[in-house]
């Protein structure tokens, strides 16, 4: 392991830190001596009380140098801090002389830490004179955000994780949690054995999620809305309201109710609008109708949505009619899918808000540019995620600085978005690796450190603000993101307003803002004010808070709204009225709606995650599920190429035929890019209409085509090191602990294989050639007789080995007389090829776990016993319930 | 009383004849076997390793004059048959011997060929063909310091081989572009030559010798290609000629060898022919396998032709192999394919690694095996079943154990 470790003694240390992925924000202890890091989930933190996922399991696999980015890069060729910065800025300062400062922008992550964020939003609102700051999280909280503005007048989470666990009835809107929060479904689901909780769940694909649900309703695509104006009707027919909260808390019902009602005036018209079956619904609605104790967790599936706001809003509708709000057990919940997107919301990241929870309402402006000593204070909202790039384009924007993302992947329409950061004349890029799609557009590349590295704060899901902790140096001349922006400040002349020493001064700062002219409190919901005046040492030792944080709540809130009371003028929670609408891109007959999402062992673009190879292992390319009988009518098998398609873009794939998927829709992981695949980055795919309201992107519904790939030839590489590319159509890559696979297929025979090898791996001179006169070929390259390269490529017809066994002679010492052997792909003796990893923590693959099945172990704690799968993160038990249940 | 069989010739086919005929222990024959070589029967696959001193003599006579005494067999060594006489149904030897058969076996084998150079008569100039020329060749080998070989084939090359571990810098002539040629194509013939290389011998391809040179014994050979080879010894390697011409002089027929059916029986139906004399359907044999086979096919049909069907001689693939230490080869059917798209090759150069198959209409049709000679007995069985294939052909080169049934 490359990381350079603070200490230099044999002693253990141990830092307790936060977890850099999902919006769980669980708390992970990092163990370290001088040659090993370990991780572990924190006992003591509230999120997860010493629990982990497999992503987190695999952190310390994450934290080699390998792919870093460790000195800045002036087009493309190595510089210096301050010779990059001053182009940048120079650049940057011109732009805004010329053409006014709404010709520059910042798009920055959920990712970045609270303090990066702080320091990106104040120089752009008050000091450049722009709002153009946008962040991914418009991406994946834009929704939630208004939603929550419209109804409580304040983007506040009510409730917390407790609230989960104690609910009787929990509905999972648009939320695989069991992949993307998977301790929070963890939770739920030991709290599911201690006591009957219902679980309901709304996806239109059957998700790992639905493994506790005792209700799984597949809706079609985008109707959520009117299922809840569905159920807002039948609880206002059946006597269900709770008239008192209506009457003390909420203004609006009637309104609300009479919309909902045209739409939905039955159970009848809603099943049929939802497409589900009439008593599944009942079913559904009588359980959040009957219990008390309700929460609803929602997520992407509601938010990214070109009415993703009403969606939300008619969710919080039947939580207000029935006041399961502000109560232990009983809450909407809104479940965030990056570490730190609510403190990216708090400090203002975002272009239509200002800072700390103020919005550009002239009172709000007075404040924040009093507090900053603003010399050029922004007055108006700024240009959200979609428009900003749409700007880029036209060359209204013509600098741009991207920190701690990768747009060209993620974004919808993502081409479109490389389109735009090709034709600009400045893309800034800081980042902690070295090559991502949006660092091969960029002019100037800043190093950033990265977890482990960085300290500062994230708020997760439930308000909770932790402090991320660094326990290892910055590599190369790699600097912390707060600092390069407060550099480059000082490089465009504010000096003094950018002087910090270290992240707890402008957590200080930010603390203090958030409560400065209380009078506005009543608006604010975010207040930390506790924190104002917090040093160096105190902050260090930050422990795991709930927002509101204040001298009359100094430990923090638990739950917001129980005393009824909102953030909005008169107090009083607004029922919004929702006409529900259908997705703006409808699909034409012969179309298929494409939904996005996670998988279980990766994380956004795969910058991180894509470096462990054991996070590769139980989904290794990229995808597209089907349902068997749309796969029949194509012709498509399992694990058959395919093509996906609309307007120009193509996304190509592995199919999965399952019923968990509804016919006619597909559904298509959001990870992969152009460093691990040629053509499947899922944001090429989606179309970039946004919901009016807040400018989150449609993500969940694209229209494509989609198509069996006749592939002319097939193959496999592997190698010791990473290449760019293939020259093939397809390809994806997957790390394997030393070097990369890489699967590939083309329409064509066109590549001259041998050439090829040996002109790519010219160091090698040691080859075993083998070549089937029908166009096959199978070649090995040594060094030192050790294995570097293995390269299988074969007809259509011909089955090419899946790469497990031969990643695992890649780089090792072989025996001369038998090394041919390997261009078999796998052991003359097939069983000892442990198959397709299932348990991803102790790489326990499909032959084992079979071959236990026929010896007679029938469930899966004796499997874990046996072969120790499934004991550690637990995410493989579905899988392995599926492999006893289909062997029996 | 007993029929008189006789047997011309005691070379391994004999030998094994002899073998059959014993399972049938009250078989109705006094056998005599008239030999005009005196060392018993050997086996003459062994010579190659004498010559290289991997086994003396003693070890590889596999039926001593003993044997034929204790197992009632008569045997006439260093008598060679001159005549027979279809009509009295006798043999004449060279030591005015007669000898009356009821039933008459040609195992008369065959011998080294000549070539067509000059002064083939100068001394030191040998065959490699039995005891007595390994004898020879041994006797002189510690006085030679060089030799050259004609003729690079099996033979050739095993006789270049055991002369060289002699220390004897050795040199092969051989007529095609390299060694081997009728059972490696060139890549394995260049892997193979390449080792020998490294093991000292020394190669002069695609030429042929014009003339030997010197005073009596000989010192040099002059090739067509003009150059000029010194040598104390010389071996001619070339090929074999069928010892045929006594069974041709008695009217029984054949074109290379003497003709029988796949009962090994000739024209005369008191005659038979087995080995390498031996002629079927136009094909001669060389190698071991379909040796056994003619002497098992008339043993049988001699001593139980009623109460067991004789089944007739089956051409079947035979691999060959080469008889030099280290050194893993195995051929069988075609070597070259008339279309390459019908081939698979895996070439392993640094290990010395070369496998190829040939598969014509889903069948294998041939496989060249160097280095590594796993499966070859698998591909002869698939060869022999005409197994259809899959389209998993690649894996078949990697032998049975990588082909899921």
């Amino acid at each position: 392991m490359n990381l350079i470790p603070v200490v230099e003694n044999q002693e253990i240390f141990t830092t307790d830190t936060t977890c850099p992925y999902c919006g769980v924000g669980c708390g992970v202890t990092v163990s370290q001596s001088d040659t090993h890091v370990k991780v572990s989930g924190d006992q003591e933190h509230p999120a997860n009380a010493g629990r982990l996922c497999v992503k987190g399991s695999a952190l310390h696999e994450t934290i080699d140098l390998e792919g870093r980015l460790l000195q800045p890069i002036v087009d493309g060729k190595s510089s210096t801090w301050n010779s990059a910065l001053s182009k940048v800025a120079d650049h940057f300062r011109k732009t805004i002389e010329q053409h006014g400062p709404d010709s520059v922008a910042f798009y920055l992550s959920g990712q970045l830490l609270t303090e990066d964020y702080y320091i990106a939003n104040k120089l752009m609102k008050g000091f450049i004179g722009s709002a153009n700051i946008d962040t991914n999280s418009r991406l994946c909280m834009a929704s939630a955000v208004v939603a929550h503005k419209r109804a409580f007048g304040a983007d506040a989470v009510p409730g917390c994780y407790e609230d989960l666990e104690m609910a009787d009835v929990l509905f999972f809107v648009g939320s695989n949690a069991a992949y993307a929060h998977p301790i929070v479904f963890q939770r739920i689901a030991k709290a599911k054995k201690q006591r009957d909780i219902k679980i309901v769940v709304l996806d239109p694909r059957r998700t790992a999620t639905c493994d506790i649900a005792d209700l799984h309703l597949p809706l079609k695509a985008g109707t959520d809305a009117f299922f809840y104006n569905g159920l807002l009707v039948y609880l206002a027919d059946n006597n269900k309201l709770d008239g008192k909260f209506l009457q003390d808390h909420c203004d609006g019902f009637d309104e609300a109710l009479k919309v909902a009602r045209e739409q939905t005036p039955t159970v009848g018209v809603a099943a049929s609008l939802c497409d589900v079956s009439e008593m599944d619904l009942l079913a559904a609605y009588s359980y959040f109708a009957e219990n008390d104790r309700v929460v609803s967790v929602f997520s992407q599936g509601i938010n990214q949505s070109s009415s993703g706001v009403d969606k939300g809003n008619a969710l919080i509708n039947c939580h207000l009619a029935t006041g399961k709000i502000g109560r232990e057990g009983a809450t909407p919940f809104s479940i965030t899918g990056q570490p730190n997107a609510m403190g990216g919301r708090e400090v203002g990241g975002l272009a239509n808000q200002l800072a700390a929870h103020m919005s550009f309402e002239p009172e709000d402006i007075e404040v924040v540019q009093s507090f900053w000593n603003a010399t050029r204070m922004a007055t108006k909202e700024g240009l959200k995620a979609v428009d900003l790039f749409d700007a880029v384009l036209e060359g209204k924007v013509k600098a741009i600085w991207i920190m701690g993302t990768n747009p060209v992947v993620s974004m919808p329409n993502a081409n479109k978005i490389k389109a735009a950061l090709e034709a600009c004349d400045m893309v800034a890029v800081s980042d902690c690796m070295a090559d991502t799609d949006t660092t091969r557009l960029a002019d100037v590349v800043f190093p950033a450190t990265t977890w482990g590295e960085k300290e500062g704060t994230v708020t997760n899901s439930e308000r909770t603000i932790s402090l991320q902790k660094s326990f290892a140096k910055s590599p190369g001349e790699a600097k912390h993101d707060w600092q390069i922006i407060a550099d480059f400040a000082k490089k465009l002349g504010f000096v003094e307003e950018f002087d910090y020493q270290d992240g707890s001064q402008i957590f200080a700062e930010h603390a203090a803002l958030s409560g400065f002219k209380s009078e506005y409190s009543h608006k604010r919901a975010f207040n930390i004010s506790q924190y104002a005046n917090i040093n160096k040492s105190d902050y260090q030792r930050l422990k795991p808070t709930q927002w509101p944080i204040t001298t009359s709540k100094n430990k923090g809130t638990k739950r917001l709204f129980e005393d009824g009371k909102f953030y909005t003028e008169n107090g009083r929670a607004k029922f919004i009225p929702i006409t529900a609408r259908l997705p703006k891109v409808l699909p034409h007959p012969n179309q298929f709606v494409m939904n996005t999402g996670r998988i279980r062992d990766q994380w956004h673009t795969m910058t991180r995650t894509g470096k462990a190879s054991r996070l590769l292992s139980h989904t290794s390319e990229p995808y597209v599920q089907i349902h068997p009988d749309d796969a029949d009518r194509l012709g498509i098998q399992e694990l058959d190429l395919v093509e996906c398609t609309n307007q120009d873009n193509r996304y190509l794939g592995k199919a999965k035929i399952s019923s968990d998927q509804r016919l006619g829709e597909l559904f298509i992981p959001m990870h992969w890019n152009s460093v691990f695949a040629s053509n499947s980055r899922a944001g090429a795919l989606v179309y970039d209409v946004v919901d009016p309201l807040c400018g989150q992107p449609e993500f969940k519904h694209s229209p494509v085509n989609i198509s069996k790939y006749i592939s002319q030839e097939q193959g496999l590489l592997l190698t010791t090191q990473a290449l760019e590319k293939l020259p093939t159509d397809y390809w994806s890559k997957i790390t394997l602990d030393l070097g990369n696979a890489y699967y590939f297929s083309d329409k064509e025979s066109q590549v001259g294989w041998s050439e090829w090898a040996t002109d790519t791996f010219s160091e090698i001179d040691d080859w075993v050639v083998l070549n089937g006169g029908d166009g096959g070929f199978r070649t090995l390259g040594f060094v030192e007789n050790k294995l570097r390269v293995a390269l299988l490529v074969g007809k259509p017809q011909q089955e090419i080995a899946q790469h497990h066994w031969l990643a695992s002679q890649l780089g090792k010492h072989i025996d001369l007389e038998q090394r041919f052997t390997l261009l078999a792909g796998a052991p003359g003796d097939s069983s000892k090829d442990p198959g397709a990893i299932v348990c991803s923590c102790f790489q326990i693959g499909v032959n084992q776990i079979k071959e236990e099945i026929n010896n007679g172990v029938s469930t899966v704690d004796a499997l874990g016993e046996k072969l120790k799968c499934g004991t550690n993160c637990g995410s493989c038990i579905p899988e392995l319930s599926d492999l006893l249940v289909n062997s029996q | 009383m007993k029929k008189n069989l006789v047997v011309i010739g005691n070379g391994m086919v004999t030998g094994r004849f002899l073998d059959e005929l014993s399972k049938f222990p009250g078989h109705n024959y006094q056998i005599t076997v008239i030999s005009a070589e005196s060392s018993g029967t050997y086996n003459r696959i062994m010579l190659s390793s004498v010559l290289a001193g991997d086994a003396q003599f003693p070890e590889i006579i596999q039926k001593s004059p003993e044997w034929f005494t204790e197992n009632q067999v008569t045997l006439r060594q260093g008598e060679a048959v001159v005549h027979v006489n279809r009509a009295s149904k006798e043999v004449v030897t060279s030591k005015g011997n007669h000898f009356s058969y009821d039933h008459l076996v040609f195992a008369t084998g065959s011998r080294a060929a000549t070539i067509p150079a000059a002064n083939q008569d100068l001394n030191n100039i040998y065959p490699f063909r039995s005891v007595g020329d390994t004898q020879k060749i041994l006797d002189h080998a510690d006085s030679c310091a060089s030799a050259i070989v004609v003729g690079g084939g099996f033979l050739g090359l095993e006789a270049a081989w055991g002369l060289a571990q002699r220390g004897i810098k050795v040199t092969v002539i051989h007529r095609s572009e390299y060694i081997l040629n009728r059972q490696l194509d060139k890549t394995a013939s260049q892997l193979l030559q390449k080792k020998l290389e490294l093991a000292g011998l020394h190669f002069a391809l695609g030429t042929e010798v014009e003339a030997f040179q010197g005073d009596n014994i000989v010192q040099s050979v002059k090739l067509n290609n003009g150059s000029q080879l010194n040598c104390d010894i010389a071996i001619i390697a070339t090929g074999i000629t069928h010892n045929a011409e006594l069974g041709w002089q008695i009217g029984l027929g054949g074109t290379r060898a003497i003709q029988v059916d796949p009962l090994m029986q000739t024209c005369d139906p008191n005659i038979s022919a087995i080995g390498e004399c031996a002629e079927i359907d136009g094909q001669t044999f060389g190698l071991v396998e379909p040796l056994w086979q003619h002497a098992k096919i008339l043993a049988n049909k001699l001593c139980a032709p009623d109460i067991r069907e004789v089944n007739g001689f089956l051409d079947k693939p035979i691999a060959t192999k080469l008889k030099i230490s280290g050194v893993q080869l195995f051929s069988v059917g075609k070597v070259n394919a008339n279309d390459p798209s019908n081939e698979i090759t895996l070439l392993d150069e640094k290990a010395g690694i070369y496998r190829k198959l040939i598969i014509e209409d889903q069948k294998i049709v041939g496989a060249v095996l160097y280095g590594d000679v796993r499966s070859g007995n698998w591909y002869v069985d698939l060869m022999c079943s005409k197994t259809e294939l899959s389209n998993a052909n690649t894996m078949l080169l990697f032998g049975q154990e990588y082909l899921a049934a």
